[in-house]
Parts: structure tokens; C-alpha cells; sequence
């Protein structure tokens, strides 16, 4: 277990935006964060990194507060009119090792280039920010991510806006943080394709929460419930879903 | 052609405004980079009662100049902040009501002392003023400014391009930026006798805004912001010493604005008419 979370309340200054969440992650899990706009997703993030404080519950880092959480937040707080190079970007990744001065090691420097490899951004790694695409960007992101090599990696709605070759090849790069054991908690703004790639949900909304592995956490009523579906487009994905089912069993069946 | 360089007060004005440029240099390229440029106008402003306040308590003396800016930036700032957070005005429009009672404040103050300072160069900055106070405290502002940019730059240019992502790694993120904004209250007081107060951030944005067309590096950009704004003061000067009516501060600002012209329709970045022109850029 890395991180276990009790009945916790979390809100700003004092005002509680959603209680009663309890989940556990472990490592190599991949965590999947679902609710609807304000159901407490971005306060979630905030505290977990520890820069919001909690108003109730217990929070517990198993094996101390790790080193380092790798985040990767919203690129709309990204400014990209800076003039640096993508190159740049996947450095600041090394830099809280470095403190003040220090300069990147030979074996820094090679797992800078091997994080730009891995994503695909090798060819274009000094091309400027500005230059840059939302999926060029991203693979940056998730390169710098890699560079930061922690045992904890939180990604804030790191698919929105993405071309599906960039998903793809970014989800494959989740699936190998998650086989060396490295605790995902991914927050997701619509239910996609992504999930299956997640091993439990934790489901926030009005105010509660719900969590549990995907099948018996994202039911129908569940969303239903805590307000990210309403009822007649839960009604219309459990048609849809079941179409789905009944055609892959009949395909087996003959 | 040279004779300015037989005067001891021009010697004395482009020596300080050399060591000024490497430091209000990168001062004002973050400044823009973090999109501060009219907060910076407006802090500029801001700081005029307290250098105003401090020289009719103290006389024209760097301590009390020094004092003064900075007990009324931070109150500004601090006003500002408090207004914007419990009442329903935002934080552009009370920074700016602020800094305009402030700067009405200071010249209210200077005049009815009755000043053996003539508002003119107190507002627009004298090529004469240069004695060997504003010197030290040049020097001194530049020391402070290019050790602290030396310390602070990983976390500032990291808090820039990614807000969210500092947060998540700095224990006490918003010391960078505190420190960051009393840099730049030091540097425009360190400018505030070339230039005048109402010039003296004009040295601060314009090179930084024209030398952002030009570069893709941070390396570059901080270069190139040096090199416009050391060009700036010293052909300012030389401009201020043949047309001994204009004060250095104009001066020095025209000619950042030719630069800066020059850039926005030459630059790659700018309008770019010595570029080739090239199907529509992404």
C-alpha cells in the first residue's frame, strides 16, 4: 500500500467541498479520479500534493511522504509564450534534485534524452514551446514525468484535447509505470477508452464520494447518484453498453 | 564628436546606467514573461509618496529613498491584494486606483514642501544626478539582484511557464514570487535618478518586450534584454546631453521605443516584413 485515504473532508478554508472519501492506492495501481465540474476533483489533487490542507479524516503516505509526486496538472495554467525549447521543459523534471546550482550529470543528461526518446519528442526537442502542438506538448509533459522518476505520479485530465495516436502511445507509457510499480492516480473528465487502462475508481460527486473497482463503482446508478450522469443519459449508455455485451456474446455464441 | 565623454556627470551617467542594465535586464524580461508589465507600471507609480516622504523627512540620501519606495510598495501591494480578495473590485482596477492616489500623493507632498528638487527631474530622471550615493546604490542593487537571479532562477522560470507544477514540488511557493516583486521594487528605485519615476519602468518593459521578437532561448532573451537596454542608455544619454533641454529619462525611453519599433516589424516574431513571406503560420 503507498497511500490510504480515511473518511476524509476536503475544502478551502474550512468550507467543505465533499466528505466521506476513503480509497487506497498501491503500487503499481493506476486510480482513476471521475465527477462532475466542482465534485471536489481539483481540491482532491491539491491535497494530495499537499498544498491544501485537510479539513477532516486521515490521509496516510505508507512508507513516509514520498520524495517526490510527479505532477502533471491542466495545460490552461501552461504558458507556452516563453521562449524555451521543449528540451527545457523535460530538464525541469531534474531540477528539484539539483537544488540551487547544480548541474545534470552525464546520467542525468542520458535519462533526459532516453525520456525524449520514449515519447517521441527526440526529433523535435529543440523546437520552441510556441511551435509546439496540444500532443507534441503533452509527450513533453509526460517526458519531463518520466524524468522526475517518482514512486507517485498524479496527472490532472492529461488527455483533454489529445489526438488518439498521442493517447495511445501516452496510455502505453501508464501501463509501463504501472508494471515498475509506480502508484498512477489519473483524474479523467469523461469516461473513455482511458479506463480500461485503470484498476479502481474513485467516483466523487454532491458532496460524497464512491470507490471501488471499475465495474461496481462506475454502475449506472452510481453515477446516476452523484450527479455525473442524469437519469436518461444512464438509461441510454446502459442500452448502448448492453447492445455492446449482447453482440460480443452472440459473435462468441455461433 | 566625443566631447561628452570629457564631462565628468556623463561619464558618471553611463557607467551607472551600464551596471543598471544588467540588472533591471532580467528583472524585466521575467516581468514580461510573467505578463507583470502593467503591474510593474503601476508599482513604478506606487513607490512615489515613500521616496518623496522619506526625502523631505531626510534629505536626498539613498537610506531614506530606499525606506520610503519600499514601505510604500509593499503597502500597496498589500492593499491591493486585501481589496481585491474582500470586496468585489478586482485586482487590476484597485492596483490602479492605488498607484494613481499614491503618485498624486508624492507630488502633492513634493510640491507643497516646496523642493529644492525641480519636479522635472524628479519625474523624468537628470543626466546630472548621478553622485556617488546613486552609484553605490546602483551597485548594490545590481549585486543583490544578479546573486538572488542566481538562486532563484530554476524555481522563478519554472513558476513562470508552470504555475501549477512549482506548486506541487516547493514547499513555500510563493517566497520566489515575493522576492521576485521586491526586486523589482529595488531596481526602479535604483533607476529612479537616471530616468525619473514615471520613466523609470519604461527601462524595465520596453527592451524586455522588443527583445522577446527576436529569440527562442532564455538564454537569448536575457542576452539580447541587456544589450537593448544598455544601447538604450547610452544613446539616451548622448541624446540628453546634446539637446540639454529633454531630461535623460524621455531620452532613454524614445530610444527603446525605436528599438522596440524596429523589432516589431522586422523581428522573426514580429511582423517579420524582412521575412520571406511564408504560407500562414501555425
Amino acid at each position: 500500500m503507498v497511500l490510504s485515504a480515511n473518511e476524509l473532508t476536503l475544502g478551502y478554508r474550512g468550507q467543505a467541498v465533499v466528505s466521506n472519501v476513503s480509497f487506497h492506492v498501491a503500487a503499481g495501481d493506476v486510480l482513476a479520479v471521475v465527477g462532475h465540474n466542482g465534485s471536489g476533483k481539483s481540491t482532491l489533487v491539491k491535497t494530495i500534493l499537499g498544498t491544501l490542507p485537510l479539513i477532516g479524516g486521515e490521509l496516510s503516505w505508507h512508507g513516509g511522504v514520498p520524495s517526490e509526486i510527479a505532477f502533471l496538472g491542466q495545460r490552461s495554467e501552461f504558458d507556452t509564450r516563453v521562449p524555451v525549447r521543449l528540451r527545457d521543459i523535460v530538464e525541469m523534471g531534474a531540477w528539484s534534485r539539483l537544488g540551487f546550482a547544480g548541474r545534470i550529470d552525464p546520467a542525468g543528461r542520458a535519462a533526459i534524452e532516453a525520456a525524449m526518446e520514449r515519447t517521441g519528442t527526440a526529433a523535435i526537442a529543440d523546437t520552441p514551446l510556441h511551435m509546439l502542438s496540444a500532443g507534441q506538448l503533452q509527450r513533453a509533459l509526460f517526458a519531463r514525468t518520466i524524468v522526475q522518476d517518482a514512486p507517485v505520479i498524479l496527472l490532472d485530465e492529461p488527455f483533454t484535447a489529445i489526438d488518439q495516436s498521442t493517447e495511445a502511445d501516452l496510455l502505453a507509457l501508464i501501463d509501463q509505470w504501472s508494471g515498475e510499480g509506480r502508484a498512477v492516480i489519473m483524474v479523467l473528465h469523461d469516461l473513455s477508452a482511458v479506463l480500461q487502462h485503470c484498476h479502481a475508481a474513485l467516483l466523487l460527486g454532491r458532496g460524497t464520494a464512491r470507490f471501488g473497482p471499475l465495474d461496481t463503482t462506475l454502475t449506472p446508478a452510481n453515477l446516476v447518484d452523484l450527479a455525473y450522469l442524469t437519469p436518461s443519459q444512464a438509461a441510454w449508455q446502459e442500452r448502448m453498453f448492453s447492445r455492446d455485451v449482447d453482440s460480443l456474446s452472440g459473435g462468441g455464441d455461433v | 564628436m566625443f566631447e561628452w565623454l570629457e564631462y565628468e556627470f556623463m561619464l558618471r551617467a553611463l557607467a551607472a546606467t551600464s551596471v543598471l542594465s544588467f540588472s533591471i535586464a532580467p528583472v524585466g524580461a521575467f516581468l514580461v514573461l510573467r505578463r507583470l508589465s502593467l503591474a510593474g507600471e503601476a508599482m513604478a507609480h506606487a513607490i512615489v509618496p515613500g521616496i518623496v516622504i522619506g526625502f523631505v523627512i531626510a534629505g536626498l540620501s539613498v537610506a531614506s529613498m530606499i525606506i520610503g519606495g519600499l514601505a510604500a510598495g509593499i503597502t500597496v501591494a498589500l492593499l491591493t491584494s486585501l481589496l481585491a480578495r474582500f470586496t468585489i473590485i478586482r485586482e487590476d482596477a484597485s492596483l490602479a486606483s492605488l498607484y494613481l492616489i499614491s503618485l498624486a500623493l508624492g507630488i502633492f507632498i513634493l510640491s507643497a514642501a516646496g523642493s529644492a528638487v525641480p519636479l522635472k527631474s524628479f519625474l523624468f530622471g537628470s543626466i546630472l544626478g548621478m553622485d556617488d550615493e546613486t552609484l553605490y546604490l546602483i551597485g548594490a542593487t545590481a549585486t543583490v539582484t544578479l546573486v538572488s537571479f542566481a538562486l532563484i532562477l530554476r524555481p522563478l522560470v519554472t513558476s513562470t511557464i508552470d504555475p501549477v507544477f512549482h506548486e506541487s514540488r516547493s514547499s513555500r511557493p510563493g517566497l520566489v514570487v515575493h522576492w521576485f516583486m521586491f526586486l523589482v521594487v529595488l531596481n526602479l528605485l535604483g533607476a529612479f535618478k537616471a530616468l525619473g519615476t514615471l520613466m523609470a519602468v519604461g527601462l524595465m518593459i520596453l527592451p524586455a518586450t522588443a527583445a522577446r521578437y527576436w529569440v527562442s532561448t532564455l538564454t537569448g532573451y536575457l542576452v539580447l534584454t541587456f544589450l537593448f537596454a544598455l544601447a538604450s542608455c547610452w544613446a539616451g544619454l548622448v541624446l540628453s546631453f546634446y539637446a540639454s533641454e529633454v531630461p535623460s529619462g524621455p531620452a532613454i525611453i524614445l530610444v527603446a521605443g525605436a528599438i522596440f519599433f524596429v523589432s516589431v516589424l522586422f523581428a522573426p516574431q514580429g511582423l517579420g516584413f524582412l521575412r520571406r513571406r511564408r504560407p500562414s503560420p501555425r
